[in-house]
């Protein structure tokens, strides 16, 4: 089943895609085998377009103030509200969209790449992986939260050092990940051969366990990806992530938060992009899981 | 066993110490100096160095890192810049509503996630089994101060089934105290709930698919009985990690929950500790999380060897 | 009985005892405006430490709600002809919370601490000879120039209070906090109780000595009819207004303008406008450090700010709550003008301010903003500078953090690189506002003024002249000058004059229009 998942996702041959009958008999399949992919992703590619083309979704300047027409209820003019400066509520949360797809995925890929460095390295090198594990053990034991409010109270606040923050939360699961895959490929006989014929290391990383490490490192950087986002979310409203006048969406909840009896729409709209965004990204974690590692997706 | 028991306590101190050393460095590396900070603003260069030789800030890190150790083994963490009181004495003060919310907040969500995970497997492929994954879905992906906004507004403003905010001790009575918690408890255990039911079903479905849970089915034996004395017996080893893991995410939950609903907790003092870039406080409250983290994983592991004799370090 | 009392007491097998019932009459829960971070109302001059501190200490003298000093701890004085001379006696039997007795040098003691940090304070220190005890009750200051303010300074309710302290306290290092809390005051504080950023706890001081009149502000009988007093500090102004509507808590001094509308609907709740004289919005500027050293930034700033901007952030919606005061002093009262104050007056001129900032080279100048977020007033004239300010054309560096901390930050005359700041923002008293005595942010003494250290000496020669005004109309004539002239050198820019609401369960009674909480004389049914 791997494989021919595997054979899906991959780029397939012209001919094999250009008649249209078979190729919508494919999609139809690939629908009907992994519909969280379908939905995660198409919910997903949906959000992207917003966070992407912002400016042309009928939207104002998202910081821009005016008092005098604060707290609107949401009318044909403010489509979302108002909030208590008088910005458009509608337009901060389409451009909130990027600061969270930003945060999500920077925090996955270098959460990915640079667990994947520390994995790979601690994997063969017997001398590194004593330090380095009980490293990670100690940063893992410093639950998330807590170690992105600690770091982020050592800086000032901004995108970057909160994409950094989170990162390092997130670097201990996905080193000690590829660890493991590493450490049961070396038994591999394959890889044994490669070793005793005398092939590189680099050579042997590259060609035979990178590959086989990618498919259980992206369904983990997936769920990265949506910790990550809520984790932005819930460190900017509490005041410890991005900074105050930037329209992310933990922002525009901190902001309406005063007033959620009486202005509910103010958190109501962050907070409905917020949850449909994570639960997109989960579902396509899901998916891929079961469709990339069905003995993981057994497993979990 | 008890040697196992001996060598993963041993285990812990290594990572603790890696989490001191951290720690540390997050005071030492803070902008901003503790000298003076401690002079005031009409202090003179000279009196900050006095004052800076007189705290022992001149000597190198390592000479530092092992006096701030040996003072926090002995339960001093130092002293808040902003309210000049004792970080331990601060922690004491608060901790018996985070430890409270915790509490039964595990209880709630172990209560509830257990049987909607044996549930859904049960009835894998139904709709209760849909529902339950839905449930589980939106548990992970909505933030839990948006289910705690939810739930009071619904069930304390409404409603008025619940206070709105503050905690109750427990020595006012078990009624108050639950009934001060019951919606941050709920709220916070969503995404735990959320977790649970999934591992749950999850290893449910494994154990059922096992042979001798075959042969008891064929046997005639009464579905109840498979599920509850076979199924959740073996289950209970991944239930029982999961509920360790699941405790971090708990206890940054906890911080949220306790600002969404002014429950006086060692949460709402990182939290105020942050505005005010309070180093000391959020080191003594991270070291402190961190060590109960580490605790409850080790009592976790430790258990393992309760439900499962054959398991070895 | 509520049905959440009924799931409470189902669950605790039998409810609260009924002895606890009785005592929640006599305990008052109320939220302050702010988080207590501190108790010292002479080094501070935050309004949330003075109204607690008003509870502890007491004062010599004490304002009545016409502002007028009446006699609190002093039995009375005596003044010579010429102003110069002035004898106190103290009431007696009056005790500190640690039993011991109030004498004069613990009055004196205090009175010196209080002296360095207030600005009628210090005028009473330029001129002062002695101040010299006679026996234990009485006390004696001998000036070598007449002082005709003697008992309002001693009796104002702005801060730095002269609260009278033990003299051990007193001998505290007058720009360093006390820490500890003993005074003679009506309420005790409880230092044990104290959860800075949740809770603090006042407890009824029994030996308190009670005046026989009725109590007004800070005049006659502080009666108190509570055994404790409990300030709980919500986590937000939403958590207060819910608590507030559920009956957790009695009194909320400062609520939320836009929650207002749902808590009149209230029928629980009664709702009041706390202070008729309001409050002056205050965006502060520190005039030590560029670019705000330079006026002509203070003033690009003035020609650009709109107060409607400020003020509607600041109260919201209801027009009846807020108007534009191109004035540095409380509408509304007798002396009040708005001499020199057109540039804040008609089209906003963003260009105009652009122009100016860029002959002064300032365009692109960083401005560290330094913003207090827990504090709804502060937060929203914050974020409307933020906007100004980049609309003009400044690097905003927009620092977000508690009132605590710009508390003790905006005291650092250091680069805002190294900890200090250039613009923040509070408010003021209307009743501080009056005339330029009790005014502590008006002076521009340079160094020795309030924070910002403005520096104008016109500004200081008129207030000079108004001390010695012989007449309303010559005191009238230099409060003009007061204005124009600090409007000339912006000591600070005012953002608007607004009123604010407080509220409070209607089982509470007593609570008075004061510029500040006023404990003694409310009851709970």
């Amino acid at each position: 089943m791997s494989t021919t998942t595997m054979g899906i996702t991959a780029a397939p041959d012209l001919g094999e895609v250009l008649p249209p009958r078979k190729q919508r008999g494919k999609i139809g399949m690939f629908i009907y085998r992994h519909p969280t992919i379908f939905v995660g992703g198409l919910l997903l590619f949906i959000i992207l377009c917003i966070g992407v083309f912002a400016p042309l979704l009928f939207t104002t300047d998202p910081t821009a103030l005016a008092p005098a027409r604060r707290t609107r209820a949401p009318n044909a003019q403010y489509w979302f509200g108002t909030d208590m400066l008088g910005r458009d509520v509608y337009s901060r949360v389409l451009y909130g969209t990027r600061i969270s797809l930003i945060v999500g995925f920077s925090v996955a890929v270098v959460a990915s790449v640079v667990g994947m460095f520390i994995g790979l390295t601690s994997g063969f090198i017997r001398q590194v992986d004593a330090i380095v594990m009980r490293v990670m053990d100690g940063l893992q034991s410093i639950p998330g939260i807590l170690l992105a409010i600690a770091l982020m109270a050592l800086t000032r606040a901004s995108v970057e050092n909160v994409i950094v923050a989170i990162a390092v939360t997130q670097v201990p699961p996905v080193s000690r990940l590829v660890r493991s895959v590493v450490l049961s490929l070396r038994e591999q006989p394959y890889v044994e051969a490669a070793v005793a014929a005398g092939t590189r290391m680099p050579v042997i990383i590259i060609k035979h366990i990178l590959p086989n490490t990618l498919a259980p490192v992206s369904v983990q950087a997936t769920f990265i990806c949506a910790s990550a986002m809520l984790t932005e979310a819930t460190l900017s409203f509490i005041g410890a992530g991005t900074p105050p006048i930037i329209p992310s969406w933990g922002n525009i909840m901190a902001e309406g938060r005063a007033l959620w009896q009486v202005k509910p729409y103010i958190v109501f709209f962050p907070a409905a992009f917020l949850s449909v965004t994570v639960l997109a990204v989960n579902l396509l974690g899901d998916g891929l899981r079961d469709a990339l590692d069905p003995r993981l997706a057994k497993r979990i | 066993m008890w040697a196992y028991a001996i060598r993963r306590i041993i285990a812990t101190i290594p990572v603790m110490g890696i989490v001191a050393l951290f720690v540390f460095s997050l005071l030492y590396l803070a902008p901003g100096d503790p000298a003076a900070i401690i002079a005031g603003d009409q202090a003179t260069p000279a009196d900050v160095e006095r004052i800076r030789a007189s705290l022992g800030l001149d000597r190198p890190f390592l000479v530092r890192f092992l006096e701030w150790l040996w003072n926090v083994l002995n339960g001093d963490l130092g002293v808040s810049i902003f309210t000049n009181l004792p970080v331990a004495h601060m922690i004491k003060q608060r901790i018996e509503p985070t430890l409270s919310l915790m509490v039964l907040t595990l209880t709630f969500a172990i209560s509830f996630a257990v049987p909607m995970g044996v549930v859904a497997a049960w009835k894998q492929g139904k709709w209760v089994d849909r529902l339950v994954m839905v449930v589980a879905v939106l548990g992970f992906s909505v933030p839990v101060f948006v289910v705690g906004y939810v739930l009071a507004y619904t069930f304390a403003l409404q409603l008025d089934w619940f206070p709105v905010q503050g905690y109750t001790p427990i020595t006012a009575g078990l009624g108050p105290w639950i009934n001060n918690l019951a919606l941050p408890a709920v709220a916070l255990g969503s995404a735990f709930i959320a977790l649970l039911a999934r591992i749950t079903r999850a290893t449910m479905l494994e154990v059922l698919s096992q042979d001798y849970v075959r042969t008891a089915k064929a046997k005639g034996v009464d579905q109840k009985t498979i599920l509850f004395v076979h199924g959740l017996k073996n289950a209970a080893v991944p239930i029982v990690t999961i509920i360790g893991l699941g405790f971090a995410g708990l206890i940054g939950g906890a911080v949220v929950t306790e600002s969404v609903f002014a429950i006086p907790g060692v949460g709402r003092l990182v939290v105020d500790a942050i505005l005010r870039r309070d180093y000391p406080v959020i080191q003594g409250v991270v070291l402190m999380f961190s060590f109960v983290y580490v605790i409850v994983n080790l009592g976790v592991d430790l258990l393992y060897t309760v439900f499962d004799p054959r398991i070895r370090y | 009985m509520k049905r959440r009392e009924l799931i409470s007491g189902v669950a605790a097998g039998l409810a609260m005892p009924a002895i606890a019932r009785a005592q929640g009459a006599r305990v008052l829960k109320f939220v302050p405006q702010a988080n207590l971070s501190s108790m010292d109302a002479v080094a501070g001059t935050q309004y949330v430490v003075r109204n607690a501190a008003l509870m502890v200490w007491d004062t010599l003298y004490g304002v009545n709600a016409k502002l007028e000093p009446q006699p609190q701890m002093c039995e009375g004085h005596e003044a010579s002809p010429d102003l110069k001379t002035w004898t106190f006696k103290l009431r007696p039997g009056l005790k500190f919370h640690d039993g011991g007795a109030v004498t004069t040098r613990d009055v004196i003691a205090s009175l010196e601490r209080w002296m360095v940090r207030d600005t009628m304070g210090q005028m009473i220190k330029g001129r002062l000879d002695a101040l010299e005890a006679i026996d234990d009750r009485i006390f004696r200051f001998r000036l070598n120039k007449p002082f005709a303010k003697m008992l309002f300074a001693l009796g104002k309710n702005n801060a730095p209070v002269a609260l009278i302290m033990p003299e051990r306290i007193a001998k505290t290092d007058p720009f360093k906090l006390i820490s500890e809390y003993v005074g003679s005051g009506p309420m005790k504080f409880n230092t044990s109780e104290w959860v800075p950023g949740s809770k603090a706890v006042f407890e009824k001081f029994a030996d308190y000595s009670v005046r026989p009149e009725a109590g007004e502000w800070l005049a006659g009988g502080k009666r108190m009819y509570f055994d404790r007093v409990e300030w709980l500090i919500p986590s937000d102004a939403a958590t207060a207004g819910a608590a507030l509507q559920n009956g957790e808590v009695d009194w909320w001094e400062t609520p939320l303008p836009d929650l207002v509308p749902l808590l009149k609907r209230n029928r629980n709740i009664n709702l009041d406008i706390s202070d008729p004289l309001g409050n002056i919005g205050s965006l502060r500027f520190n005039h030590l450090q560029p670019p705000f050293n330079d006026v002509r930034a203070r003033r690009a700033v003035l020609m650009a700010l709109s107060q409607a901007d400020y003020m509607q952030a600041v109260v919201g919606d209801n027009p009846d709550l807020w108007k534009e005061s191109a004035s540095y002093f409380t509408p509304g009262t007798a002396a009040y003008t708005d001499a020199g104050g057109e540039i804040l007056k008609g089209k906003r001129d963003i260009d105009g301010a652009k122009k100016l900032l860029a002959e002064a080279g300032l365009l692109g100048a960083k401005v560290t903003l330094v913003v207090a977020m827990d504090v709804a007033i502060t937060k929203a004239e914050g974020e409307v500078t933020a906007d100004l300010l980049k609309k003009i054309g400044f690097d905003v560096d927009f620092v977000a953090t508690d009132w605590g901390t710009v508390g003790a930050r905006r005291a650092k005359k250091d680069p805002p690189s190294q900890g200090g700041w250039n613009i923040f923002h509070t408010w003021h008293a209307g009743a501080d506002c009056v005339n330029p005595a009790p005014y502590t942010a008006l002076d521009a003494g340079g160094d020795k003024a309030w924070f910002g250290w403005p520096k104008s000496d016109g500004v200081q020669k008129a207030i000079a002249d108004w001390y010695d005004a012989p007449d309303a109309a010559a005191e009238k004539a230099a409060m003009a000058a007061i204005n124009r002239l600090s409007f000339e050198n912006v000591t600070y820019a005012p953002t608007g004059f607004f009123l604010m609401y407080q509220a409070w369960r209607s089982n509470v009674t007593g609570v008075v229009k004061a510029p500040f909480p006023v404990f003694w004389g409310v009851q709970k049914s």
